[in-house]
């Protein structure tokens, strides 16, 4: 019982001819699946192969020092705290001494890795590092403090070197300023 | 006496007239692998035959609307790549384009240009997907349907490594593209396009295309025919396996596309296998524009307007459209004047596409006669929606 319009259309070809056709399409598939066997693997083994990751990666947040002086590079602007569309960043600046941050909290559990954050960074100090592995028990455990974000030095040369960044300015006081300028 | 004693005794095995049928109600979703997401189907079935079929919505509505109105400007560009996952850099663009328009950015050629790039990389790997995915849907599970998989994260590492992320890539921004595109990407990029992904797709081609299994699966059933395809403003791949040749690329030219030479690919037959055609031979169109846009790329700035978080446009009204992986996928925006949307307002194909499948599964069939159940996977396969651009 042929219902199918195009089955009746082609009805009138030979059938033998058909059949023929028929296996000879599945061989070609079959032959091109057999082929692949031929070819390197490529999925990458996970656990035991990291994948690629590249500079512009947007993963885990962490704050920078400076890799020159070891310095803090943030300077409580809160610039990254006003842009972050899930608010998952607070900013505490020092109370005593202006331009320095005393406690930073980044909630890593509600942060979707847009990188605005890093984006509107005057100082290169928040930046999406390439670790992804940051699965934890609680929810509480996913809110980084100060302590938790800050990059060592070696790790901050790291990625400055990795994402291309320009290594920031040797801050000079005031004092030593007019001393230099004394001098020449 | 029962049905079966009734059969039992009838030495000859004839059905009698009196056997007790009835119209069974079944629910297909929302976790059913082959609804490719939370789509719920009420199927009313007779035996194997759809009689009715009635898409239940709403499972993975997140809101992508209303969240416009709460975030500004700058903020809403990384909630829109969700509207439709698989396709992020199409969502990204239709949004540009209409606040572009509403706020005159005038945006240089370098980033239109990179534009069409990632948006006919993201287009490839949209339709690999769907090549995968429907051929698993038709059965087909001896390792085969991974093969797409694997362009599909070739094309997904270059878009991470100039975007930052592998679906949600925020970087088609308002005035521009984010970052340039370094030579050695422009490189394996027009490299991929030009030798590899076609030699590849023709492998796929082979295992399919001609496939007698697969065109027994797809062939003949899920007519839509092209005056209900316009009538439920079905558009794309969808559309033109209809017939009818709508293309935004060609015909509201909102980028450079009229540079380009590539042809729209259309079919007649307005069946599954159709749509089928049409989505891979596309691709290879897709991979046509790419070559073509790497030679021609121009230098110059990417951005036109930088966009801060105090960005504010005049007040107004606009609509942005493009042509997605999907069909005609546009954003209609009206501004207050503020630093946010006052409404915005998602056009997106795959909810048209749901709207045709309770046409496409009780009418689609040959002839008189309805589809069967197993029909209904190539339906749905076919048509190609994903359910976050349905529900938002
Ligand atoms: S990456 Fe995005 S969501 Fe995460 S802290 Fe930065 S701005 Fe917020
Ligand atoms: S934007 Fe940078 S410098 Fe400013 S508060 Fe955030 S991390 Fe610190």
């Amino acid at each position: 019982m042929s219902q199918n319009p195009i089955e009746e259309k082609n009805a009138s070809k030979n059938t033998f001819k058909k059949i023929a056709e028929g296996f000879s399409h599945i061989a070609i598939g079959m032959g091109t699946v057999a082929m692949q066997s031929t070819r390197d693997p490529v999925s990458t083994t996970y656990p035991d192969e990291m994948p690629t990751l590249y500079p512009t990666s947007r993963h885990r947040l962490a704050l920078n020092v400076n890799p020159l002086t070891g310095e803090h590079l943030c300077i409580a602007c809160k610039q990254c705290e006003k842009v972050c569309p899930d608010q998952c960043i607070t900013v505490i600046p020092d109370p005593t001494a202006k331009g320095k941050v005393q406690e930073f909290y980044i909630d890593q559990g509600l942060c979707m890795f847009c990188g605005l954050c890093t984006e509107v960074c005057p100082t290169d100090c928040i930046i999406n590092t390439v670790d992804f592995e940051m699965s934890d028990y609680s929810r509480e455990a996913l809110v980084y403090d100060i302590k938790k974000l800050t990059l060592k030095r070696d790790e901050s040369e790291f990625y400055f070197q990795f994402k291309g960044l320009d290594l920031p300015k040797v801050k000079v006081s005031p004092v030593a300023k007019a001393e230099a300028k004394v001098e020449v | 006496m029962n049905p079966t004693q009734e059969l039992l005794s009838n030495p000859s095995h004839e059905v009698s007239d009196n056997l007790k049928t009835e119209e069974m109600v079944i629910n297909m979703g929302p976790h059913h692998p082959a609804t490719h997401g939370v789509l719920r189907l009420k199927l009313k079935l007779d035996g194997e035959y759809v009689r009715e079929a009635v898409p239940v919505i709403g499972y993975l509505h997140r809101a992508i609307e209303k969240q416009g109105e709460q975030r500004n400007y700058f903020n809403y560009q990384v909630d829109i790549d969700r509207v439709d996952y698989l396709a992020g850099m199409h969502n990204n663009e239709a949004f540009s384009i209409a606040i572009e328009k509403l706020a005159g950015i005038e945006i240089p050629e370098r980033a239109k240009y990179i534009r069409v790039i990632c948006s006919e990389l993201n287009r490839i790997s949209s339709h690999l997907l769907w090549i995968g995915t429907c051929l698993i849907d038709m059965g087909a599970m001896m390792g085969f349907p991974f093969y797409p998989f694997r362009e599909r994260d070739r094309i997904l590492n270059f878009l991470e490594e100039i975007s930052g992320q592998r679906m949600m890539f925020n970087f088609i921004r308002i005035g521009g593209v984010q970052r340039d595109p370094s030579a050695e990407w422009l490189k394996n990029v027009r490299e991929f396009a030009a030798n590899e992904f076609p030699s590849r797709a023709r492998e796929y081609e082979a295992i399919a295309t001609e496939n007698p299994i697969f065109i027994g699966r797809m062939k003949g059933i899920g007519f839509l025919p092209p005056s209900v395809a316009l009538d439920h403003n079905i558009t794309g791949p969808s559309l033109r396996a209809s017939g009818v040749n709508l293309d935004l690329r060609k015909t509201a030219d909102y980028s450079v596309y009229s540079k380009f030479d590539f042809e729209v690919p259309t079919a007649t037959d307005s069946d599954c296998y159709a749509r089928y055609l049409c989505r891979v031979r596309e691709m290879y169109q897709s991979a046509k524009i790419i070559v073509q846009a790497i030679d021609a790329l121009p230098e110059g700035p990417i951005s036109g307007k930088k966009i801060l978080p105090g960005f504010k446009p005049p007040k107004g009204e606009s609509y942005g459209a493009v042509e997605s992986a999907r069909g005609n996928l546009g954003v209609y925006v009206v501004s207050d004047g503020t630093s946010s949307p006052y409404r915005v307002r998602w056009h997106s194909p795959s909810f048209n596409a749901v709207s045709a499948l309770p046409y496409m599964l009780t009418k689609g069939g040959p002839g008189e006669t309805n589809l069967r159940i197993s029909d209904v996977m190539a339906c749905i396969a076919s048509i190609d929606f994903i359910m976050p651009d349905v529900d938002r």
